[in-house]
C-alpha cells in the first residue's frame, strides 16, 4: 500500500490567543495533527505577505495564519490589518491560480484549546488531500 | 466587501480652450513661460530632449531658454515622472512652487506617493495632459528616428497602434478622470487646434486666474471625444484582461513568462511605486544557509538558481499592487521583455476591485492597507463566519 501523505503545514500563532489556545489543547491532551510546525508571532499582524510566500515556496504544503478574534486583539487592531493582507494575498493566489486553499486565516483564543485542535485537524486534512504542494517540486520555481 | 471610497468629485464641465498658433507644444508653453514670468510658480518640471542626444529625461526648468528642449509628450517614458518627483521632494517640504507636467499614470504615481509620504504636494500644482501613449523604450534606443517619426503620426491621430508600449494600448486612463487628481488638465481631444485647460482643484482654479483666464467655455467636444476613446480602450483593456487571465489559467503560464528573469530588479527600480530604500528582496533576510540549499536541491533533484526570483515577484506584488497605476515603466526598464507590467496590471486590476480602490484617483483615499472595518472579509476567515453572522443579524 502507498505509504500516506503527510503535509508539512507551518502554523504562524500570535502569542497572546492562538498559542495559548495551542498550548492549552497541549496541556489538555487533546488530540492535535502533528503536521503543524508551529511559528510562534507577537501578533497576527507581524505576518507579512513574505513569511507566507517564502514558506509555500520552499517547501511547506500549507500556511495557517492563527491570532485572536476580531476585537480581542492584544494590540488592539492588529488582527483587522492582518485580515486585509490575508484577503489580498489570497486574491492574488486566486489570480494566479495557485492554490489559494493552502494558505488559511483562523481566529483562535486563548481559552479555545478545542477549537484550536478543530481547526489544524481539519486544515491538515484539507491539506492531505489536496496532497503535496506542487510548487516545491515545480523545476520553474 | 468593503467600500472605502468616499464620493468622487466630478471634474468640473467648464473650461477655457485657447486657440492653437503655431502649435501645441507652443500653445502650451507660452502658458508656463507667462506662469514663471509671473511668480504663479518658481519652477516646471517637465520633459525634455538631452541636446546632442536621442536621450529624454526630466529637468527642473527655471531658465525659459530652455523651453527650446522641453517637450510635453515625448515619444518614451524614460524614468516614471512619479519617480522623478519624489527623488527631489521626499526630504521635507519644498519652499518653492513648483508645477510639474504629467503623464496621467505619472500623476495616479504621484498621489500614491503622497499617500506614502514620498511627495510634498503641499508646493506643487499638478498638470496632466490629455495622453497619446508612448513607444517601447527598447524599440526607441534601436532606431530613435524612425520611432519618433512614427509616434507623431500615432498620437495625431489618437490611434491605438500595436507599435505603442503595451501598458499604454491598454491604458484606459489616459486623460482626466472624475476625482481629486490632478490640480490642472489640458485637454488636446476635441476640437482641432484648440488646446483645452480644465481646472481641477481650487489651486487650479487660482492658477487660471492669475492667468488670468476665465472657465467659461464648454468641454462638451472634449469630453464627447475623450469618451469615446475612454470606451474603446476600455473594451481594448478587457480583451487583454481576458486574454492574461486564460494565460496564466495554470500556474506554468505565470511561471513561464518569469522563467527569463534575470533578476535584476530593474522592473522594482523604474516602479514609482516601489519607493522603499532598502528592498526586502535585496536583503539578506531571503538568504539561507548553504546546507538549506543542498538540502533542497537534493529534495527536488535539483535547485533553480537565481533563486527566489517567484518570491521576488508575487513579494513585490503583494507589497504595492494595490498602487500600481498600470504605467509599464517596469515593463519597459526589463532587459529580457518580460512582460511584467501586464501581469502587475491584471492582478491590480482583480485586487484592486476587491478593495473598492482605484491608485491615483483621490488624494483623500487611504490606501487599503492601512485601514480596515471591523466588519469585513469574514470570506477569507475560516471557519468561514459570515454564516454565523448573517443568522445573528437576522436574530
Ligand atoms: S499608460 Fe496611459 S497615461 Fe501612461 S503613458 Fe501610457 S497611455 Fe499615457
Ligand atoms: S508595477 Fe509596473 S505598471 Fe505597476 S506602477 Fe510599478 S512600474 Fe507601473
Ligand atoms: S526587470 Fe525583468 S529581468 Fe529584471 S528582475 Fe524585473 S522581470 Fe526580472
Ligand atoms: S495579538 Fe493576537 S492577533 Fe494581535
Amino acid at each position: 500500500m502507498e505509504k500516506k501523505f503527510k503535509p508539512n503545514i507551518v502554523g504562524f500563532l500570535c502569542n497572546w490567543c492562538s498559542y495559548a489556545g495551542a498550548d492549552l489543547a497541549g496541556s489538555s491532551k487533546t488530540d492535535v495533527d502533528s503536521s503543524l510546525s508551529v511559528i510562534r508571532v507577537m501578533c497576527s499582524s507581524r505576518v507579512n505577505s513574505n513569511l507566507v510566500l517564502s514558506a509555500l515556496l520552499w517547501g511547506s504544503d500549507g500556511v495557517l495564519v492563527a491570532g485572536c478574534h476580531p476585537g480581542d486583539c492584544h494590540y488592539e487592531k492588529g488582527n483587522y490589518y492582518a485580515r486585509r493582507r490575508f484577503a489580498l494575498l489570497k486574491k492574488i493566489a486566486e489570480v494566479l491560480n495557485l492554490e489559494p486553499d493552502r494558505i488559511q486565516l483562523s481566529w483562535i483564543s486563548a481559552s479555545e484549546g478545542k477549537r484550536y485542535a478543530e481547526v489544524v485537524n481539519k486544515f491538515a486534512e484539507d491539506i492531505s488531500k489536496l496532497g503535496p504542494n506542487p510548487l516545491t517540486s515545480n523545476p520553474k520555481v | 466587501m468593503s467600500n472605502n471610497q468616499k464620493e468622487t468629485k466630478n471634474y468640473p464641465n467648464k473650461g477655457k480652450s485657447l486657440p492653437v498658433e503655431k502649435s501645441i507644444k507652443d500653445t502650451v508653453f507660452n502658458i508656463f513661460k507667462k506662469a514663471l514670468e509671473e511668480n504663479i510658480f518658481d519652477a516646471l518640471l517637465i520633459p525634455a530632449k538631452v541636446p546632442d542626444t536621442d536621450a529624454y529625461s526630466w529637468i527642473l526648468l527655471q531658465d525659459e531658454s530652455l523651453f527650446d528642449i522641453a517637450d510635453p509628450l515625448p515619444p518614451v517614458m524614460t524614468v516614471q515622472g512619479g519617480r522623478a518627483l519624489s527623488s527631489f521632494s521626499k526630504n521635507g517640504e519644498l519652499g518653492l512652487k513648483i508645477a510639474a507636467l504629467l503623464r496621467p499614470c505619472e500623476a495616479r504615481a504621484v498621489i500614491e506617493l503622497f499617500k506614502l509620504h514620498q511627495v510634498d504636494l503641499d508646493n506643487m500644482t499638478l498638470i496632466t495632459i490629455d495622453c497619446p501613449g508612448a513607444m517601447p523604450l527598447a524599440d526607441y534606443m534601436n532606431d530613435p528616428k524612425k520611432i519618433a517619426d512614427s509616434f507623431k503620426k500615432i498620437s495625431e491621430k489618437w490611434e491605438i497602434s500595436e507599435s505603442l508600449r503595451p501598458a499604454c494600448q491598454n491604458c484606459h486612463r489616459f486623460s482626466l478622470m472624475d476625482g481629486t487628481g490632478p490640480d490642472l488638465h489640458i485637454g488636446l481631444l476635441g476640437e482641432n487646434n484648440k488646446v483645452t485647460l480644465i481646472a481641477n482643484s481650487p489651486e487650479g482654479n487660482d492658477l487660471l486666474e492669475k492667468l488670468g483666464f476665465e472657465s467659461k467655455d464648454s468641454l462638451d467636444k472634449w469630453k464627447t471625444e475623450k469618451e469615446k476613446l475612454v470606451k474603446e480602450k476600455t473594451k481594448k483593456r478587457e480583451s487583454f484582461l481576458k486574454e492574461w487571465q486564460e494565460k496564466t489559467k495554470n500556474p506554468d503560464g505565470f511561471f513561464n513568462e518569469l522563467n527569463k528573469c534575470i533578476n535584476c530588479h530593474n522592473c522594482m527600480n523604474a516602479c514609482p511605486i516601489c519607493y522603499c530604500q532598502q528592498c526586502y528582496f535585496d536583503s539578506q533576510m531571503i538568504n539561507f544557509k548553504p546546507e538549506i540549499y543542498l538540502k533542497k536541491s537534493r529534495e527536488k533533484g535539483a535547485l533553480r538558481f537565481p533563486l527566489n526570483t517567484m518570491l521576488f515577484h508575487i513579494g513585490r506584488m503583494s507589497h504595492m499592487v494595490l498602487s500600481c497605476v498600470a504605467c509599464g515603466a517596469c515593463e519597459d526598464a526589463c532587459p529580457v521583455s518580460i512582460p511584467v507590467g501586464r501581469l502587475f496590471s491584471m492582478v491590480g486590476d482583480k485586487t484592486q476591485k476587491q478593495f473598492d480602490y482605484v491608485p491615483g484617483l483621490n488624494r483623500e483615499d487611504p490606501l487599503p492597507l492601512q485601514i480596515f472595518k471591523e466588519d469585513e472579509f469574514c470570506e477569507v476567515e475560516t471557519p468561514n463566519e459570515c454564516e454565523e453572522k448573517a443568522t445573528e443579524e437576522v436574530k
